[in-house]
């Protein structure tokens, strides 16, 4: 177990003096180890708070930037956790659904990190519903081809010509 | 030679008739989609002899759409809503695919789920043709991404006017996990189509 706290003490260390350039094995995909933003939870409705996370910056407290879904600038502080640096803002309850990227500038080195925020409006109190009937046929079920309607009427005129046609002979006694 | 003519006259009459009544009992349109009886309708009783709810499920986007007592069984693609605020709907020379509204609930959490699909296109029927013809106690299957299958059981089968929609019954939120399933249905008018739509009504009963 301190074996493990030591671990992560280094890597945060080291993650913090070299950047990106020197990724932990140990948590190779990780935004942790990566030096980027982590941003809990995975997805928040709109109205809610998200926390980031990251273990770029050390100890030296860092600027976050949430302008991009309208949250402005918020602060991140060394946390609970050892060589993490963490901080939160409110999504705005105008937030549309989508990936916003939330950004972080080490106090310390300058350093830039970043983090997906994906804001869904799953929760049932926030959802916009849709409004009013949906356009879901224009009638091609019905077969009412007007090339075939007109097709009908003219081989029933056709009929009746023929039938007029065969009547005159008949009342001619053109002999039937 | 008379004869001949005559008989030849007679045999054009009787095939220009018969093709005339075919052509036109064919273009006159006994193939309109189903209509939910009155009896499919909702009740007063509320959830009293419906189905027992099953627990509802993490949220996992739908994939396939399947109504067997309809022959249905059909993929999914995501729908939004469009600038009036009503909800999109799948690509109509697609008449296989079904939609379902992604920035709303998905099929199995709790919410409102929807799903809407054509009842014809220009060519013919399509995916939810037969839709009206659904009655209460049928299954609905769901499969969803995280390769669950959420199996809704059908509450009710309306038919509603579009000038006079009850958006709040058919999309507004629920406490358990429900689902619509939406097509054009009602009257039809040449100059302004279907005049309302089908909806079902079901709710999460189980899951696999």
């Amino acid at each position: 177990m301190r074996r493990t706290a030591r671990l992560l003490t280094g890597t945060a260390l080291a993650v913090a003096a070299v950047g990106l350039a020197s990724p932990a094995p140990a948590y190779a995909g990780d935004a942790r180890a990566t030096g980027g933003l982590e941003v809990r939870p995975a997805s928040v409705v709109p109205g809610e708070r998200a926390t980031v996370h990251t273990t770029a910056c050390g100890e030296d407290g860092a600027a976050g930037d949430a302008s991009a879904v309208g949250a402005g600038e918020f602060p991140l502080a060394p946390g609970a956790r050892e060589g993490e640096t963490t901080g939160g803002f409110q999504v705005p309850p105008s937030a549309q659904p989508g990936t916003y990227e939330i950004v972080a500038t080490c106090g310390g080195s300058g350093k830039r990190v970043a983090g997906d925020l994906v804001v869904t409006l799953t929760a049932a109190r926030e959802q916009v519903h849709p409004r009013g009937s949906v356009k879901t046929g224009v009638g091609g079920a019905l077969g009412s081809d007007p090339v075939q309607t007109a097709a009908g009427v003219a081989a029933l005129a056709v009929a009746a010509a023929g039938g007029t046609w065969l009547l005159h002979r008949r009342a001619r006694g053109d002999g039937i | 030679m008379r004869r001949v003519g005559n008989s030849a006259i007679a045999a054009v009459t009787a095939t220009a008739l018969c093709c005339g009544v075919w052509l036109l009992l064919d273009a006159a349109g006994t193939e309109a989609p189903p209509q939910p009886s009155a009896a499919q309708a909702r009740t007063g009783a509320g959830r009293a002899g419906q189905a027992p709810a099953a627990p509802a499920l993490p949220p996992s986007p739908p994939e396939r759409v399947r109504i067997p007592a309809i022959g249905v069984d059909a993929p999914t693609t995501g729908l939004g809503l469009t600038p009036s605020g009503s909800l999109d709907v799948p690509p109509p020379e697609q008449a296989g695919l079904a939609g379902w509204y992604e920035a709303g609930t998905t099929p199995g959490e709790t919410g409102t789920a929807i799903v809407a699909g054509h009842v014809d296109n220009a060519e013919g029927p399509a995916v939810f043709y037969r839709l009206g013809a659904l009655e209460k106690g049928s299954v609905i299957e769901i499969d969803r991404r995280d390769g669950g299958v959420a199996v809704f059981t059908v509450d009710a089968v309306e038919v509603y006017a579009a000038k006079d929609f009850p958006d709040e019954k058919v999309y507004g939120a629920a406490d358990r996990p429900e689902l619509r399933v939406i097509t054009c249905g009602g009257a039809y008018s040449r100059s302004t189509g279907y005049q309302g739509n089908v909806v079902v009504f079901a709710h999460l009963t189980g899951s696999r």
